[in-house]
């Protein structure tokens, strides 16, 4: 048990090691960006740093995170040592080597082409080895999280698998699937040019593929923190679980949907029709579902949880709740970024809405509101849960904790709100500079000031967030810190129907899915365009 | 492993039986439906619109309108073989090719006349497209274009690998090492216009093709180039006279530019910009 403490504490630091620099790089862009003096203003720097924050905040943070969550939820839900340990190990180096080999080009300025790769821009050929080193890496996870699961399931029979092994179960095969898009776009496109073995590449191909993973991505990152919402909420606030099979549903219909819909990033891209567009939009709205659902079976368990705390009346369980416990307050900021950022959601994947804001600030506001607000706070909350269990120390203390995820959650909010708004007043988006001497410019001058007041509130919690968990890996052991219990539902399940305790039929319906949505739009590459553009390679690396 | 209740396969049955009935929704709407009701709007047929939810795009072509008479800013298009072929030249080859180059471009082909460009250290990929261009009559010089069209694209090729590999012009390398001041910030309008562009009237920035700071494919350096050289260009852009700049970037900014930023560009890239740094 000792060993796989430190396996997840090794993820946990890694991937923490690595968000801390990367909110710096994020404050110093929103600098550039704003009428406001900056260091170093250089367009090319500007660009290199982009991609160095979006590479860690998209692939490294994010997978070192849930992999270390995943090996820590493997062993304490399901009660046994992690099988195939030592290959968890192998996994971890490989992210690690890969993540450095991704931004070693990156900080030499040699692969600026942002972390959504945009072909036909080509950057350094490490760069993208080093991304295939991590997704290697991580499919090991993948492997490790799905044997564990079987393991259990045959030694206990008939039994439910743990919610929260279910959950992470699923998150692991989803980033299964959908990780295939992007590997398959860096291997058998970008790699070929980025070696000098050709010249050309077919960007429609290339972008249709990343669609595949650009958007379940988002759901691989936000499975996690749904796993807290279900199974570490509900005890931290003193209550139960109001549904486990809600909770499996959720989970089941994310696998399901997530892949399916990643057109909708490509609504404004001519090599495609406008039917499969359609398609993919009208199936986005159904993974809003699983969401929503999530956001009713979580307010039904704060409420019974207020309840038992003596809470009483139509509203008096909201204040009977253990507001000073990270984990109940994160839960409810978390709700509260996603509604702001679920409806701005609805508005990007629909079809002719999505004219709007295609291109514009609006949508990085959104997925930093998305993924920087919803999702990062709950892994700082899956942080602070976390740690007194793998580290055998304290928290030092909850009360700084709770300050630091005000301080995110208001920081996201001052950052994130002024971001749309000059998203929708026209502001492209991935610009480096804006020249505010521009009237139609100046006007949105104090929203970019008031982003950047956002983003040094978020910087300040980011260094408070890592205050205070190095500040607690250094106190003094406690004697006795009581083991992650996971929230037992109010009617626990003693069986689960067997479509909700696996995965194999699932899997087979998301084949299913994927081939009629996205068999069409990939093919037609193969037989009606040929749109091969000739790379960019943004340095010169032809030999000459 | 069944449920207990023997429902299993029915609630299996369900699952599937709604995710069919959403896609069948999807498609219906998507292919059936809105192909429809845009039929009836507007020029499209019905089979137009199937066609556009296909991505079957008929460019026009369908609709019977008038098409514009084409236009060919050059003739060289950057597919996989062309760039293969550009790049594989033999310099040696190219060496003896060059003898007939040096009595304008003089020997090592540092032209010392200011209005005939200086090749040496010229990427490869802009030697070829602009001797292609001078064969093929979309860029206008009456010694040039007899000189191309006596030449074999090979011929291209390797003139082109030798004058890359001479010493000269600097390789624009794209370099991406950070520098100060490179955005509006900067009081001086000329390094604004090198570095950011001026957006106001449309202007992108020079140096994110030219360099330093970008490199484009088949833009070639302009660091240490003949002033003159430069100056005439731009003009010969901005009139119209030159126009084999593909998808006339070239053209388009150099008319927005006044005769004294002309000038000054040209001059400044000439000494390399070196106190501009």
């Amino acid at each position: 048990m000792e060993r796989s403490r430190l396996l997840s504490l090794a993820h946990l630091w890694a991937a923490f090691l690595c968000f801390l620099p990367a909110t710096g790089l994020g404050l110093w862009q929103l600098l550039m960006r704003s009428p406001l003096p900056v260091p170093v203003d250089d367009p090319n720097a500007y660009y290199a740093s982009l991609t160095a924050h979006g590479s860690i905040m998209a692939y490294v943070f994010p997978t070192l995170f849930i992999m270390g969550f995943g090996y820590a939820i493997a062993v304490s839900a399901l009660g046994r040592p992690l099988r195939g340990e030592n290959w968890a190990w192998a996994g971890f180096v490989l992210c690690v080597v890969g993540s450095l080999m991704a931004l070693a080009p990156i900080a030499g300025g040699r692969s600026s082409i942002l972390y959504t790769f945009y072909p036909p821009m080509v950057g350094n050929v490490w760069y993208y080895l080093g991304v295939a080193v991590v997704i290697i890496g991580s499919y090991f996870w993948v492997a490790l999280m799905l044997i564990n699961f079987a393991a259990w399931k045959r030694e206990n029979p008939g039994k439910p698998v743990p919610l929260a092994m279910f959950a992470i179960t699923t998150c692991a095969l989803l980033w299964g699937w959908t990780a295939l898009g992007a590997t398959s776009e860096v291997v058998f496109q970008i790699l070929p040019v980025s070696l000098g073995w050709r010249h050309t590449i077919d960007a429609g191909l290339a972008r249709t593929l990343f669609s595949m993973t650009l958007h379940a991505i988002v759901y691989f990152w936000l499975i996690p923190a749904y796993v807290a919402f279900y199974t570490l909420m509900p005890q931290a606030a003193g209550g139960r679980l109001y549904s486990d099979t809600m909770g499996r549903i959720a989970f089941v219909l994310f696998l399901v949907f997530s892949i399916p819909v990643g057109m909708h990033h490509l609504f404004m891209d001519p090599e495609h029709g406008s039917g499969f567009k359609f398609v993919h939009s009208l199936l986005t709205f159904i993974v809003a579902l699983p969401t929503l659902l999530t956001v009713f079976t979580i307010t039904a368990t704060l409420e019974i949880a207020g309840r038992a705390r003596g809470g009483k009346g139509l509203l008096g369980w909201i204040r009977a709740l253990p507001w000073n416990e990270p984990m109940v307050l994160s839960v409810a900021l978390a709700l509260l970024l996603l509604a702001p950022g679920g409806f701005g959601g609805l508005i990007n994947m629909s079809y002719a809405m999505n004219a709007m804001i295609h291109n514009t600030s609006w949508v990085t506001a959104h997925f930093h509101l998305i993924f920087g607000g919803v999702v990062v706070i709950m892994y700082m909350a899956i942080g602070y849960e976390l740690w007194p269990r793998l580290t055998g120390r304290p928290l030092i203390t909850k009360r700084a904790a709770c300050v630091q995820l005000w301080l995110w959650f208001w920081g996201m909010l001052i950052m994130t709100v002024p971001w749309h708004i000059a998203g929708l007043m026209g502001q492209p988006r991935r610009y480096a500079i804006f020249d505010y001497t521009d009237p139609g410019v100046a006007k949105m001058a104090w929203l970019d000031i008031l982003s950047v007041v956002g983003g040094v509130i978020l910087v300040c919690s980011a260094a408070l967030f890592f205050y205070v968990l190095a500040r607690s890996s250094l106190a003094s052991a406690a004697e006795s810190i009581s083991p992650i219990r996971y929230a037992l539902a109010v009617n626990p399940p003693a069986r689960v129907h067997p479509l909700l305790n696996g995965f194999m039929f699932w899997n087979v319906l998301l084949l299913a899915l994927v081939l009629i949505t996205y068999g069409y739009p990939v093919g037609q590459f193969f037989f009606l365009h040929n749109q091969d553009a000739p790379e960019h390679s943004l340095t010169r690396e032809m030999k000459r | 492993m069944s449920a207990g209740n023997g429902s299993g396969r029915s609630w299996g049955f369900f699952a599937v039986a709604m995710l069919t009935g959403v896609v069948a929704l999807s498609f219906g709407f998507g292919f059936v439906l809105l192909p429809k009701y845009q039929g009836t709007q507007g020029p499209y047929s019905a089979k137009d619109s199937l066609y556009h939810a296909l991505g079957l795009h008929t460019h026009g072509k369908e609709l019977g309108s008038v098409q514009p008479p084409l236009k060919v800013p050059t003739y060289i298009v950057w597919t996989d073989a062309t760039i293969r072929q550009a790049m594989g030249g033999d310099a040696k080859r190219g060496e003896f090719i060059a003898l007939n180059c040096n009595a304008c471009h003089v020997e090592q082909a540092k032209s010392t006349e200011p209005w005939i460009p200086i090749l040496a250290g010229l990427d490869r990929l802009v030697t070829y497209k602009q001797l292609d261009d001078f064969r093929s009559g979309t860029r206008l010089s009456g010694p040039m274009s007899a000189i191309a069209q006596s030449l074999t694209p090979q011929d291209y090729a390797d003139v082109a690998a030798y004058y890359a590999s001479q010493p000269g012009m600097p390789e624009n390398t794209g370099e991406r090492m950070p520098h100060s001041h490179r955005t509006y910030r900067n009081p001086d309008p000329l390094q604004r216009l090198i570095f950011a562009g001026d957006p106001k009237r449309g202007i992108a920035a020079c140096a994110s093709c030219h360099g330093p700071g970008g490199y484009l494919i088949g833009a070639p350096a302009l660091t240490n180039q003949n002033a003159a050289y430069l100056g005439q260009q731009l003009q010969a852009f901005a009139q119209g006279t030159r126009a084999n700049d593909m998808n006339m970037p070239m053209r388009t900014i150099a008319r927005l530019l006044t005769p004294e930023e002309m000038k000054s560009l040209a001059s400044a890239y000439a000494k390399g910009l070196a106190e501009l740094q």
